[in-house]
């Protein structure tokens, strides 16, 4: 077990190397030069590049550049922003905060939705399997800043005394922050409660075929003994991965939702930064959002693991 | 029913099997009886439909599939065709109980071997509370298992395959059943250990005074477990009687066939 | 004696026997359906400058207009026929769409190919570096590659193609793997068949199947990260018309006319949904397990 890990461990360290490097070979191969970029006008007097070359190390070989770009990542570091000027570390976390909170509320919303659509089109199999799948065939296909935006849309048009683009802090009010992430939350989740449904569907298919639940049955517990105990109990193993490993497709919904529901979170920053060219900001979030959904599929990889291990030994 | 020492009397009992792509006719049209703590034994090869008898009794179908059941299976004085689902959920595990064929799969992993006892006790005793584990602890002492209060609270990934059989057995004849239905109940099981669990079988019978229905396609197995002895072929009965005549002098041909593709326990026993 | 039919209980799941011509009726439907809408996707990209009843990018005095008889879904916010947009940005994403998927099945073929029947050392070079690609969140490097590189059409397929070949080089390698310990293969190996002609005439075929369905399935993905990079104004550059960017535009001004809105929703749903009904009839009517 200490090995699996280890080996996981490592082999996420060299994961994340790749994204750094990737990450920084990007902005270092942007289009122009990277000075000229950092000053944020092409009108700058040739020492004043110089000086910006020599500031961002840009006259050091590229591999240099790059670990020392790396040391000073993992020190706090990120750079300054080119439009405020101000060090990337002093936004993000703030914006880091929001979207972690819309990621979960979305995970919890489409988890709640996922296994009980799942379990439905399971056990009752049928028509309401039948209803089940046609339903999540025809959601998988409405893209999450599809949904958003008509959201928005039939929300301006029908109820406009509700003001959706309020977001409100948690610190300042958490009802309604809690409120005011909600739809946004829910068209983050539609899509990914879809793929929870189905795959909480075959994994109760398949654990209902198992020997142990005909000895459930050859008990004479009562049908909701044998769901909870036997069937959910064990579905919920590979549900939770599945969730799991939605966490890089949440995080990526919430840049577009952020966007269109105007949440001040990492999302709409990155879209910001985006328009403005603001690179050292996007490098920035594209290396801390990789990271964390990198982090969180080693984590269900090795949980998975004990379990696995757990049921196989 | 009219014999009072009858537990069990099957009469034309037929089971179709549906499942998603075909109809099997597994069982056409069987008749049996099983007394009071007599124990008879069930052989024939896979697919010959006792393992379907066994579960038309049960009322358990494989999921995915749906049985389609005729005849009549008279159990202790009610018909268990007849009953509701409701009333043979609260017969099953209680005066009916079932040992499986593979012991390494028929025990959920994610729950502890004492839990998984302590829920057929809940549902079917009076028992509750503290009292409840006690009687799993006592079962499992029942069955051989060392250390039994320690090990109610492991997992079945830390339990032997012998030892996991034992478990079942426990669940099985946890809340003193009239009638034990044994499916292959050692055929997943190591040589050694196998006489181990027919002993287990054995001893428990005599001393609870329960009726075994043993269903194995080994007659190596039947030998000096049961009284009597069905021998069914494509979902018949083609030949019954008791042990001694079977043996020494089959009727059917196909049971003298399966008779010949077992080594007798005495030869093998040399070989060994 | 009376004969009763008792339903056996099967926890509460019983589905009746449907036959197999049944079965197989579905998942003809759902191809037949597939081929249907793909076959409207494929005729709207080809004739889009004949279809389109005016120029896209010609611009009117009459902006945000409702539907009319000459304009069926209205005008934008700078008097543009919706219709004729969607009908040729529908052109510009699902060109950027196939053609990055192509590429993308084609590396993944060839690496597929070259690592599940090599094997041994080359298997596991290729297989650790898409390792390291396939756990990127395809999203975010997509949105990291254009926003360096700057959002142009050749850029966008590029990215999408890198982003998508692990996935397709996963595919196929595990079907060749199976493969070729097949007897016919192992056959017209011994009597000294060379082996590029083996994998060619032997392995291929066996591994079209499942490369069909997850190629379905990769381009249904497609569409979402083309139109979601567009939406994030990372699409093809203005004033070009596409899906992603017309929904964005369209936001604006939505509670003037929704139909800006529901146009270009409607087409990026109906593009996706025509894959994934595509995918699951293939799936069903191949008889493909499902993958991931």
């Amino acid at each position: 077990m200490i090995r699996v890990v280890l080996t996981r461990f490592a082999w996420t360290l060299v994961i994340l190397l790749g994204v750094s490097f990737v990450a920084f070979m990007l902005m270092r191969a942007l289009p122009g030069d990277f000075a000229i970029a950092a000053a944020g006008s092409q009108s700058v007097s040739p020492e004043v590049l110089d000086a910006i070359r020599r500031d961002l190390g840009l006259d050091r070989p590229l591999l240099e550049q790059y670990f020392l770009w790396l040391g000073h990542a993992l020190t706090g570091d990120l750079g300054r922003s080119f439009v405020t000027k101000q060090p990337v570390l002093s936004e993000l976390p703030a914006r880091f905060v929001v979207t972690f909170q819309l990621t979960l509320i979305a995970a919890i919303i489409a988890m709640t939705m996922g296994i009980a659509t799942g379990l439905a089109s399971a056990r009752m199999r049928g028509r309401t399997d039948w209803f089940v799948r046609i339903y999540n065939g025809l959601i998988l296909a409405v893209p999450n800043f599809v949904v958003a935006t008509l959201i928005v849309l039939l929300a301006g048009l029908y109820f406009p005394q509700l003001s959706i683009f309020n977001y409100t802090p948690f610190l300042s009010d958490p009802i309604a922050n809690l409120g005011s992430l909600l739809l946004p939350a829910f068209s983050l989740a539609l899509a990914v409660s879809v793929t929870i449904s189905e795959n909480t569907r075959a994994a109760v298919l398949e654990i209902s075929s198992q020997d142990f639940v005909m000895v459930a049955r050859a008990k004479g517990l009562l049908p909701r003994t044998v769901l909870r105990n036997y069937l959910v109990r064990n579905a919920l193993t590979p549900i939770i991965t599945v969730t799991g490993l939605q966490v890089a497709s949440l995080l990526g919904g919430s840049i577009l939702v952020e966007t269109i529901f105007a949440i001040p979170g990492m999302g709409q920053y990155l879209f910001d930064s985006i328009n403005s060219r603001d690179y050292p900001v996007i490098q920035a979030i594209v290396v801390l959002a990789a990271s964390v959904v990198i982090l969180v599929n080693m984590l269900v990889d090795i949980a998975y693991a004990r379990v696995d291990a757990r049921v196989k030994a | 029913m009219s014999d009072p020492t009858l537990i069990l009397r099957v009469r034309n009992l037929t089971a179709r099997i549906a499942t998603r792509k075909e109809e099997i006719h597994a069982v056409r049209g069987i008749s049996f009886d099983i007394a009071a703590g007599e124990a008879v034994g069930f052989v024939g090869e896979s697919g010959c439909g006792k393992s379907v008898t066994a579960r038309a009794i049960m009322r358990l179908a494989p999921e995915g599939t749906s049985i389609a059941l005729g005849g009549s299976v008279d159990f202790m004085g009610q018909d268990l065709l007849q009953l509701d689902e409701k009333a043979m959920r609260d017969l099953r595990g209680r005066r009916i109980a079932m040992v499986f064929q593979d012991p390494m799969t028929s025990l959920n992993p994610v729950m502890t071997i004492g839990s998984q006892i302590d829920d057929i006790v809940r549902r079917h005793t009076e028992l509750r509370g503290r009292a409840i584990r006690q009687r799993t602890v006592e079962l499992l002492n029942l069955v051989g298992i060392p250390n039994p209060e320690r090990r109610a609270d492991n997992h079945p990934h830390q339990f032997s395959g012998g030892m996991r059989q034992r478990v079942l057995i426990a669940i099985a004849i946890s809340c003193d059943p009239d009638l034990l239905i044994a499916d292959e109940p050692t055929t997943a099981l190591d040589v050694t250990v196998q006489a181990q669990i027919l002993r287990l079988l054995m001893r428990l019978r005599e001393e609870r005074g329960m009726s075994l229905m043993l269903i194995t396609h080994d007659f190596g197995v039947v030998a000096g477990m049961v009284e009597r002895v069905n021998v069914m072929y494509r979902g018949e009965i083609v030949e019954s009687g008791s042990v001694e005549r079977v043996f020494a002098e089959p009727a059917h041909e196909y049971t003298r066939a399966l008779l010949h593709a077992v080594p007798r326990l005495d030869t093998a026993g040399r070989v060994l | 004696m009376s004969t009763v039919r008792a339903m056996v209980d099967t926890a509460g799941s019983q589905n009746p026997p449907a036959d197999k011509r049944q079965r197989l009726t579905n998942g003809q439907l759902l191809l037949g359906l597939g081929i249907a809408m793909l076959a409207v996707l494929i005729i709207v990209t080809v004739f889009a400058p004949l279809i389109a009843p005016f120029d896209p990018s010609k611009t009117s005095p009459n902006s945000l207009a409702g539907p009319s008889a000459q304009h069926w879904l209205g005008t934008d916010s700078i008097g543009r026929d919706v219709l004729s947009r969607l009908i040729v940005g529908g052109r510009t994403t699902l060109l950027i769409t196939a053609v990055a998927v192509f590429l993308a099945l084609a590396a993944g073929l060839v690496l597929g190919l070259l690592s599940g029947y090599l094997g041994g050392m080359v298997d596991e070079i290729i297989m650790r570096v898409l390792d390291v690609v396939f756990a990127f969140p395809v999203f975010l490097l997509a949105i990291a590659v254009v926003a360096a590189l700057g959002p142009t059409v050749p850029n966008l397929i590029l990215t999408i193609a890198i982003v998508y070949t692990p996935a397709m080089a996963r595919v196929v390698r595990g079907p060749v793997l199976s493969v070729k310990e097949w007897d016919h293969v192992e056959a017209a190996r011994s009597v000294g068949v060379s082996e590029l002609r083996l994998v060619l005439r032997h392995v291929l075929p066996m591994v079209i199947s499942p490369i069909v369905v997850a190629t379905s399935l990769t381009l249904s993905h497609t569409i979402f990260t083309v139109t979601a990079l567009s939406f994030l104004g990372l699409g093809p550059p203005p004033p070009d018309p596409n899906w992603g960017g017309m929904l964005s535009e369209a936001r604006q001004f939505m509670e003037l006319a929704p139909l800006t809105v529901v146009g270009p929703a409607t087409a990026i749903v109906f593009a996706t949904l025509t894959f994934i009904v595509l995918a699951n009839g293939l799936r069903e009517v191949l008889d493909v397990g499902s993958w991931r």
